[in-house]
């Protein structure tokens, strides 16, 4: 592989992670306005489920993220019914939800973080599992990297088709144009926030899952998670699945090419230029219609 | 209905804080130490790691020995602490509440370099001595503060171990990265002036700032040069990545060092001993240091589940010695203990130890190397535990 | 500022005159209050003053700011870079010019953002601000912090935040009751209308923008001589910014006592839990965050608004 094109390549999977973080977050926020700003807690929790399930019982993480998965979820739709529920009925307008729900969503993130800090302390964790370089093309890349990319591109593609061409997606979409025009034609919104909702926890409970075989952990680790999401979905245009898996390689790239013709200590001010950079020229995201 | 329900939510808080309110302190006679440290937020980490766990350790071993000999008379320690939400303002606030409010006998430091610069005038103000075991650079032992002390080795020390260790075994090139902080440009000018002096030549060097995700073009570049010694002045996050992605690459100079996390415990357990073996970094014991340093080992691991780190936590348990070695020598009159931490050289678990200003002159800079699992203290050789592996043997 | 229409300045006098006298008063806290409840009260002060001066815009436009620390930050920074030359009352002066400079340029270029879009454009320009502000430092200076070693006392410090809190505090009560408060209203409840009623909007939007911002810049030059050594992540910390909104808005960032209740109630309530409970507070204090938004929708304001038309 030439140096350009595994250059590109390292970025692209970084990118593949910058996009796993955001899917979840992207279906909360870019399908209901719920601005789930409790979303990396929500990731901390998956990942320790899945290190401490796999470092006491040794199971298979990849086995475990369908649990992990399904735990989520329904995780999710308890969260939902106790606390986003009442926003999304009582709200009269879409910036009451957006910014009630981020008043509860700062509440569920000292909830979240200090419960999992008060079970299992605040010490770093994590275990290996995958870490092995696989070659392409006379490059080297570490397995468990090329698996969040693999699943990135899974999910982004899976709900891109999921929301285009199946009934439920239409019945999603449609409750992202007008909730009570849905309703008018059938669509169980009452069912279907919640079951949304519990999707978002549940993608960033396997998105978790994955970063645990990648990083290390610790129960402050969310923040910075929740911050890369909220990046990747506005520079991709809210509620584009495939917006916000080309925006977190657009990122990916920008730092990998830009690290290399200036140096890595400009990365920060690299990743926030392109995303002012982007919104002020395209104030709705990239792939905004 | 729905406004009353948050006012009946405080009610029940306050009622249940009135009914769950820790006991008084039992007795008047109890030596109260007071301190602020992180149990929430990202400073927790290392405070849970490195500090904390042997702050409660100790009070708990010198309780269960009836208490600090103060003047012939034993009196238990009573810990009184809060979580400083790894937040400076509340650093701030919380030790002069301790200082003017609660009043405490003495003061234990908060976690990293920030919080102890923040309280630095607080101490020389009310005057409590406080034996700072996170916190590490030029800059603090530079404000000459009468109270403060640095248990620490500072950086431009310990790079010149590593400087000689790497003369000893004719290394001549190094490419090197460092994270922006200070920490990581203390140790790296210090670093190009040892390396300068011992004719090393640095072929390559980068910087790269917290929260970077891929170091793995960086490491390509270096690889290409061929450098004899990979040297990492990073943080845990730099530690951990740089670990795997050179590994990754296949990136493996005749010496790896690594910075903060290399004596962690948990990074031999997520990089696996296999892959870590030969990897140097920062460290200042080990088990086989003595039996000293033994028994504080298995008592943490006793306590607490888990190993202390093989860097900073002895630092920390050094300091606990110092203040109770203080304590019984001259009484609880702090201006006493000041004096007395400053004239003397200790007995501690990692050697005898004397201060010059704020500065612990006597624990050298030391380079450990992890061999099947333990971190074991390579040079400088009258300290050595175990011979250094040379070169790093290819990653596993 | 425009002049302010005589209907709307009913009631000015009086609110000027009650912020004088609670100036009055806290100023002889110091004589008061124990060193460590002096900080306390600082906190809340300077709560009070970045809540009110975030509601000061955000309040009427419903725009979500998030880059409250970017102006804290900066402010920090030019006490940071200016003790050594200037006095400490003109480096707060400075800061929150310096905080009021920047809030114009980048609103200038980003006020046309909306909802979500400009929330995450203010928290990516303090990111922005935070890692150049480290990269230069970096390469210029060869530092990663700045030492203060010659701090003011703690008395001259809470009078000085206790100042700007009551200038936060009357400029607060001027902006609503003058034509500007009026035009930001109009913002809030429809730009284009507004528009078509002869508001430049965008140079309403701007001013006031720049205007809010003066506070927190302020606030953070006076603040910064309290923690002797200055490094970017905690200076910018983004917290300081969430907190900021988060105490505005369970406030009623629309009222004017809203923010300032909240922030008092807030800054007791938290130290209060952390100081019983070391360990589990901030789990209690996330369940009363929640509780508060899903029963108290309008805000703490609401609670006191309500029982005032009861008496009246």
């Amino acid at each position: 592989m030439g140096f350009w094109l595994e250059l590109a390549a390292s970025g692209l999977i970084t990118g593949g992670i910058y996009a796993v973080v955001a899917i979840g977050l992207n279906l909360q926020y870019g399908l209901m306005r719920i601005m789930n700003i409790s979303h990396g807690e929500f990731l901390m929790l998956g990942a320790y489920l899945t290190w401490l399930a796999h470092t006491t019982l040794k199971i298979n993480p990849i086995l475990l993220l369908p649990v992990v998965a399904i735990a989520m979820f329904l995780l999710g739709v308890v969260v939902y019914r106790l606390c986003f529920r009442r926003i999304a009925r009582a709200a009269p307008t879409v910036e009451v939800i957006e910014a009630r729900s981020l008043l509860v969503g700062f509440g569920l993130m000292f909830l979240v973080q200090n419960t999992v800090n008060l079970i299992w302390g605040a010490d770093l964790r994590g275990y290996s599992f995958m870490a092995e370089p696989v070659d392409i093309g006379g490059a080297r890349f570490m397995a468990n990297r090329l698996l969040v990319f693999g699943f990135a591109v899974a999910a982004s593609l899976g709900l891109l088709a999921l929301l285009r061409w199946t009934m439920i997606g239409k019945a999603v979409r449609a409750m992202m144009q007008s909730p009570t025009g849905a309703q008018l034609v059938g669509v169980d919104t009452g069912t279907l926030h919640p079951v949304v909702f519990g999707a978002g926890l549940a993608l960033a409970g396997v998105a978790g899952g994955l970063l645990s075989m990648v990083y290390e952990i610790s129960p402050s680790m969310g923040e910075p998670y929740t911050v890369t999401a909220l990046i990747v979905i506005t520079l991709g245009g809210l509620g584009s699945a495939i917006g916000s898996l080309l925006g977190g390689f657009l990122l990916g790239l920008v730092e990998a090419f830009g690290m290399h013709f200036t140096n890595p200590s400009l990365k920060m001010v690299l990743s926030y230029g392109v995303l002012v950079a982007v919104l002020v020229a395209r104030p709705k995201g990239l792939f905004a219609r | 209905m729905n406004r009353s329900t948050p006012i009946r939510g405080i009610a029940v808080a306050l009622t249940a804080a009135a009914v769950l309110a820790p006991a008084m302190p039992a007795s008047a006679q109890d030596i109260r130490i007071g301190y602020a440290i992180a149990r929430s937020g990202p400073w927790a980490v290392g405070a849970q790691v490195t500090q904390e766990p042997n702050y409660v350790m100790w009070a708990e071993q010198v309780n269960a020995a009836g208490g600090l000999n103060v003047g012939g008379k034993k009196r238990k320690v009573e810990l009184v602490a809060y979580d400083d939400r790894s937040n400076m303002e509340t650093v701030v606030r919380t030790y002069e509440k301790l200082m003017t409010s609660d009043k405490v006998d003495l003061i234990l430091p908060p976690w990293g370099t920030g919080a102890n610069f923040a309280i630095m005038p607080l101490a020389a103000k009310h005057g409590y001595p406080m034996l700072s075991c996170t916190a590490a650079g030029r800059k603090l032992i530079g404000m000459k503060n009468p109270y403060f002390f640095a248990l620490l080795q500072q950086p431009d020390v310990i790079m010149d171990a590593l400087a000689e260790y790497m003369v000893a075994r004719k290394v001549k090139t190094a490419a090197v990265i460092h994270v922006d902080e200070l920490f990581g440009l203390e140790m790296y000018t210090g670093l190009e002036a040892s390396m300068k002096r011992k004719g090393i030549q640095i072929v390559e060097k980068k910087s790269y700032p917290l929260g970077i995700k891929d170091l793995s073009p960086v490491l390509k570049g270096m690889q290409a040069k061929k450098p004899d010694a990979f040297i990492g002045l990073t943080y845990p996050p730099g530690t951990f990545l740089s670990t795997g992605q050179s590994k990754a690459i296949g990136f493996s100079p005749k010496i790896f060092y690594l910075a903060v996390a290399t004596a962690f415990p948990v990074y031999r357990d997520k990089m696996t001993p296999a892959t870590v073996e030969g990897v140097m970094g920062i460290g200042s014991w080990n088990p086989k240091t003595g039996a000293e340093a033994k028994a504080y080992f298995d008592a943490h691991v006793k306590r607490w589940k888990k190993e202390p780190d093989r860097w900073a936590s002895a630092h920390c348990w050094a300091g606990l010695q110092i203040l109770q070695a203080a304590v019984e020598k001259v009484g609880l009159d702090r201006k006493k203990i000041r004096d007395y931490i400053a004239g003397t050289e200790h007995a501690t678990i990692i050697g005898k130890m004397r201060f010059k200003g704020s500065e612990n002159v006597s624990t050298p800079g030391v380079v450990s190397q992890w061999q099947n699992g333990e971190f074991e203290v390579v040079w400088p050789p009258q300290r050595a535990t175990s011979a250094a592996l040379f070169p790093k043997p290819d990653w596993k | 500022m425009s002049l302010p229409s005589p209907s709307r300045m009913r009631g000015v006098p009086f609110a000027l005159v009650l912020t004088a006298g609670g100036g009055l008063v806290l100023a002889t806290l110091p004589w008061l209050l124990s060193d460590f409840l002096l900080a306390l009260a600082l906190s809340c002060l300077m709560f009070a003053a970045l809540a009110v001066s975030w509601s000061m815009f955000c309040g009427p436009t419903n725009y979500l700011s998030l880059a409250t620390s970017a102006f804290f930050g900066l402010g920090a920074y030019v006490t940071a870079w200016g003790l050594e030359s200037m006095p400490y009352g003109l480096t707060v002066l400075v800061g929150g010019l310096v905080g009021a400079a920047f809030a114009a340029l980048i609103g200038l270029a980003v006020l046309h953002l909306r909802g979500a879009y400009f929330a995450v454009i203010t928290f990516g320009l303090t990111e922005l601000t935070l890692h150049s502000v480290t990269y230069l430092e970096k390469t210029y200076a060869n530092t990663a912090g700045r030492i203060i070693s010659e701090a003011p006392e703690n008395t001259v410090i809470y009078w000085t935040v206790l100042a700007v809190t009551l200038l936060a505090i009357a400029t607060a009560i001027l902006v609503r009751a003058s034509r500007l408060g009026f035009a930001l209203s109009g913002i809030g409840g429809d730009e284009e209308r507004a528009q078509t009623l002869g508001v430049n909007t965008r140079r309403v939007k701007v001013i006031a923008f720049s205007l809010s911002a003066f506070f927190p810049g302020a606030l953070g030059a006076a603040m910064a001589v309290r923690w002797t050594y200055i490094e970017p992540l905690s200076v910018f910390n983004p917290f300081i910014g969430f907190q900021t909104v988060l105490i505005a808005m369970v406030g009623g960032a629309q009222t004017l006592l809203g923010p300032i209740v909240s922030s008092v109630f807030f800054s007791l309530l938290t130290e209060f839990l952390r100081l019983r409970f070391p360990y589990a507070f901030l789990i209690v204090l996330g369940l009363l965050l929640v509780v508060l938004v899903l029963y108290l929708p309008g805000g703490l304001a609401s609670l006191f608004v309500r029982r005032g038309r009861q008496h009246a």
